[in-house]
């Protein structure tokens, strides 16, 4: 049995003006495995930390238990304080007299007298049965990967090189860019797009930290968190990248408005990425223009609003309105989408031009007039009430941004996930940009819709995440917890008595745990790199062969056994 | 049905489809066992009764066979779902097993309290419809009625039990080599009668999402405890809320290894943090 | 009087802080009750509330982060899924699933966590004890 010593704290008074301090100490000390009990002013005073510690190293005690404050006030702290005295963290406890003992119950100080004897007695036996994890650490490859050389793909790209770390860019196309370079203005600030895309271009051109590969095409994808293995080809080269992050800035594709609204049947109907098309190389011929919303998106197939659709056709509207003054604009809508103080501003601004709103509903479409070419557009106004024929020799289709076809190659050769759409999945709301996969992220389109403003606030905040990983020489795996603080442990499987049933495979939100055969059993494995101490898996475990050693079920039942 | 799957078990053993056939087999003295049939000429002695699960059986087998040894097993509905079970759990290799489905009578449906008396891949005989256990007048005081009398009567035969461990050792679902119930931390050894709320609660409900309501738990109990009424509610909830059945599909895995996002036909209000009980009884 | 005998696990997250900010306004409540923290619901194990009826134990909460809320990616999506299979269980052997409390919440609702044991405590006064299945060779502590 191990040694244990008991350090009381009074917190200056705030515990024993209610808990009885002598009838503790009496208790406490009749426990055979407390070589030392001390009962102190307060722990938070550097002086009686220090004699806490001698007191500690002369006995040789096994291990530290420190009733005082709770851990979420000052018990970390405590803890943390002996640590740098040359306490193990492992071997100190901690249990909470004063939050949840001395100041809850202080209406009945023998009944918090009797929990806090309790309480300490349930933390001597933690402190008994608590084991130590495995723990493994791995040296960083320390450059990034990014997959896509859109506006966030760029961004993340000099961010992470500015902190003086390598970064590949892998394009599937011939130039970076992304969509950008399909279009003529960027809202809201009407910037032109190839203007604002062109410092980026330049300086991942010219930046020898950053190698950029066009034309590329990934083949397959190996290791684990800080060792990345990609193997791909780029302008028909086959190469493998090394890297210690992924970065998937893959982007995503507009809607194809076939068949909706007579597209391809009449003529003058064309979608939003046409139009940029006829703004960019000045075919632009139109008086009457109308613009439709919402086709193909929020509708029983894709119920999502793709939120860049509505401020792009106010883009457009507002500028022929400029450019072609004496037409007419209307844009028919479902509910214009504009959150925000510089969206909604932009909204009036495109309203004080003489563009005309028109609210229609999902189940009342506008019908499309005309043989060979558009003449006009029936719509039942849902605010009014009143069906308008409205003029047209433009249609102008706004349809959504949808995932790309092989969003889901990528993620089944990454082992990622993609959410019911196609997009790629992150840890909502709780890891932002983040995967299930530690050290691969995701930023810009590929993750949900945006326009090139929130793509580009995307890929550096993605940078930072990925540096706090990169700037380790070695990464450690108990502090991939992704939260403040290392984790509790890792889960340990007893080989012997593993079934291999794969309850824990199925069940781990991180998919630490593999079957492996061995002999002709299955038996499970736990990937430390993965593993974050949730516990699931010990829960669901038919014999309790997958047990985290900090928090065992032997040590529960002897801390339940002591609770009363 | 007897005569129809000899004639099949016959043309599996002459076609090589499998290496031999485990079912019960009538011998010397009129004692019925188990035994593995390797010769068409055996198939004589082939019979049904009385009920016996193989499914455990066939997994030790399987166990110490060479790996390409093909079995295949003259199974029932609950056996057929054992069987299923063990192979999602990785405990027998698909490619190893071949069924020979047979259908249980209306009277055995009725003593099992089986609402599914027929194997999915049903080879003999007659489907016959089951029973509801709700609906039985045996389960009455046991699974309805007040908590009160309820917590009596369970009580009262549970406290029959001699810790024998004959439910735990003829469940075919239960395989765990060790057990939780021996394990000395939820569950003492040396105590008996079994201490009631920490052996049978946990044996129940690590059934939850496996058990195939085979009774063979309650067959094998010399106190005759009825132990397969533990189950039927657990069942129900599993079946109304996710429609899910233990054995019944190979691929669909038990609801409690799957995210809730994915369960379309769930409608249990989630327990927020005001308390779970008055957000179900509306108090 | 030191009956009901509640035990609560507490997620070291929205669980524990709910504990602790009801302890950190001084709150008053009987002292009837004992904390266990664990890392998310999903390490509680319900052979341990099994354990715990058996132990003399009256009452049992889960306090865990809501549905979305949860650090471990969803752990405690299953925590809850199982456990409410624990509650039918219980209520079929007329233990009662009254005994075991559910309660998933965000660190900011922690002015519930005295609600929330006050009431708990009140219910499980009211239930019948469990005595008939503590077996007479001493189950009770």
């Amino acid at each position: 049995m191990a040694t244990i010593c008991v350090f009381l704290c009074k917190c200056f008074g705030e515990i024993d003006h209610i808990i009885d301090f002598d009838l503790l100490r009496e208790e406490v000390s009749k426990d055979p495995s407390v070589s030392l009990m001390s009962i102190v002013d307060s722990l938070c005073l550097e002086t009686d930390t220090e004699k806490a510690v001698s007191q500690i190293k002369e006995i040789k005690a096994d291990k530290v238990l420190i009733a005082a404050c709770s851990t979420l006030s000052r018990g970390n702290l405590l803890a943390d304080s002996l640590v740098e005295e040359g306490v193990e963290r492992h071997r100190i406890g901690l249990v909470d007299i004063r939050e949840g003992c001395a100041w809850i119950h202080s209406s009945d100080p023998e009944g918090a007298t009797r929990k806090a004897l309790d309480v300490i007695r349930m933390g001597i036996a933690a402190l008994q049965h608590k084991e130590m994890s495995d723990d493994m650490s791995v040296t960083v490859n320390p450059s990034a990967l990014i997959i896509g050389a859109g506006p966030a793909g760029l961004a993340a790209a000099i961010s992470v090189a500015k902190m003086g770390y390598a970064v590949s860019i892998l394009e599937r196309s011939k130039a970076p860019g992304g969509m950008l370079r399909l279009i003529s203005r960027c809202y809201p600030d009407n910037d032109d797009a190839s203007d604002k895309m062109e410092p980026y271009i330049r300086e991942v051109e010219s930046n020898p930290l950053i190698t950029l590969y066009p034309q590329s095409k990934i083949i397959s994808f190996e290791g684990d968190t800080g060792n990345f293995t990609l193997r791909c080809t780029s302008q028909g080269k086959d190469h493998s990248i090394q890297s210690g992050v992924v970065i998937i800035a893959a982007g995503a594709k507009i809607f194809h408005p076939a068949g909706l609204y007579r597209y391809g049947e009449i003529k003058n109907v064309i979608s939003q990425m046409e139009l940029e098309r006829q703004i960019l190389n000045g075919s632009l011929k139109t008086e009457k223009t109308v613009f439709i919303q919402c086709v193909g998106a929020r509708d029983s197939a894709r119920p999502y609003c793709s939120t860049i659709c509505c401020p792009i056709s106010l883009k457009n509207a507002a500028r022929i309105a400029d450019d072609i003054p004496g037409g007419s604009v209307f844009i028919l809508h479902r509910g214009i989408m504009t959150p925000g103080q510089t969206l909604e501003k932009y909204y009036r601004d495109t309203l004080s031009k003489g563009v005309q709103f028109i609210c229609f509903e999902e189940d009342q479409p506008p019908q499309i007039m005309g043989n060979d070419y558009v003449e006009s557009i029936e719509v039942y106004d849902a605010v009014t009430g009143i069906t308008r024929t409205i003029e047209a020799d433009l249609v102008v289709l706004s349809t959504p941004l949808v995932p790309n076809s092989d969003n889901a190659r990528l993620a089944q050769i990454l082992d990622v996930e993609v959410d019911r759409y196609g997009f790629f999945l992150e840890i909502y709301p709780m890891h932002p940009l983040e995967t299930k996969r530690d050290g691969i992220f995701i930023c810009g389109s590929a993750r949900w819709p945006v326009a090139s403003d929130q793509a580009i606030l995307q890929g550096k905040a993605v940078a930072m995440k990925a540096v706090s990983y990169l700037r380790q020489d070695r990464l450690v795996a108990s502090t991939l917890s992704r939260v403040p603080g290392p984790k509790l442990g890792h889960a340990r499987v007893a080989p012997d008595a593993c079934t291999g049933c794969g309850n824990c495979v199925a069940v781990c939100p991180f998919n630490a745990c593999q079957l492996e055969k061995l002999e002709g059993r299955y038996i499970s494995t736990v990937n430390l790199m993965k593993c974050k101490a949730c516990g699931n898996c010990v829960s669901l475990c038919p014999n309790g062969s997958i047990q985290i050693p900090e928090h065992n079920y032997r040590m529960v039942s002897e801390m339940m056994h002591r609770a009363f | 049905m007897l005569e129809k799957t000899k004639d099949i078990a016959r043309q599996i053993l002459q076609e090589k489809k499998a290496d031999g056939i485990l079912g019960l087999m009538r011998g010397q003295w009129n004692i019925v066992q188990p035994h593995i049939f390797e010769e068409p000429a055996e198939l004589d002695t082939l019979v049904f009764e009385p009920k016996w699960l193989l499914a455990k059986l066939a997994m030790r087998l399987l166990r110490s066979s060479p790996e390409s040894y093909k079995l295949a097993v003259v199974c029932r509905g609950c056996d057929e779902r054992a069987l299923i079970e063990l192979i999602k759990r990785n405990q027998i290799e698909k490619e190893n097993i071949i069924t020979i489905g047979i259908a249980c009578n209306q009277e055995q449906a009725a003593l099992c309290l089986c609402d599914r008396p027929y194997p999915t891949k049903l080879d003999a005989g007659e489907k016959v419809s089951g029973v509801d256990p709700f609906k039985d007048e045996r389960v009455r005081g046991f699974l309805i009625g007040n908590d009160k009398e309820r917590m009596e009567k369970w009580a009262d035969v549970l406290k029959r039990c001699i810790k024998c461990y004959g439910c735990r050792n003829s469940c075919p679902i239960c395989i765990c080599e060790p057990c939780k119930l021996e394990d000395e931390i939820w569950v003492q050894r040396a105590v008996v009668p079994a201490e009631m709320i920490p052996f049978h609660l946990i044996r129940a409900f690590h059934l939850s999402d496996t058990c195939v309501a085979c009774g063979a738990c309650q067959e094998a109990c010399p106190v005759n405890i009825p132990l397969l009424y533990l189950q039927f509610s657990m069942r129900k909830t599993l079946k109304e809320q996710y429609g899910y059945e233990a054995g019944l599909d190979p691929e669909m895995k038990p609801p409690v290894l799957s995210d809730a996002f994915e369960e379309p036909n769930r409608d249990r209000e989630d327990p927020a943090w005001i308390n779970s009980m008055r957000e179900r009884d509306g108090v | 009087m030191n009956r009901p005998k509640i035990l609560i696990f507490a997620c070291k997250w929205c669980g524990l802080i709910g504990a602790d900010a009801a302890g950190k306004k001084r709150s008053s409540l009987p002292p009837l009750f004992r904390v266990i923290p664990v890392e998310c619901a999903a390490l509680v194990e319900t052979d341990a509330i099994i354990r715990a009826l058996a132990d003399g134990i009256d009452g049992i909460a889960v306090l865990g982060c809501h549905i979305g809320g949860c650090r471990y990616n969803n752990a405690n999506h299953t925590a809850i899924k199982r456990l409410e299979l624990l509650h039918d269980l219980l209520d079929t052997t007329g233990i009662g699933s009254r005994r075991l409390l559910l309660c998933f919440g965000t660190a900011h609702e922690n002015h519930q966590f005295e609600e929330i044991v006050k009431s708990f405590i009140d219910e499980v006064s009211s239930l019948p004890p469990v005595d008939p299945w503590m077996s007479p060779f001493g189950d009770t502590n």
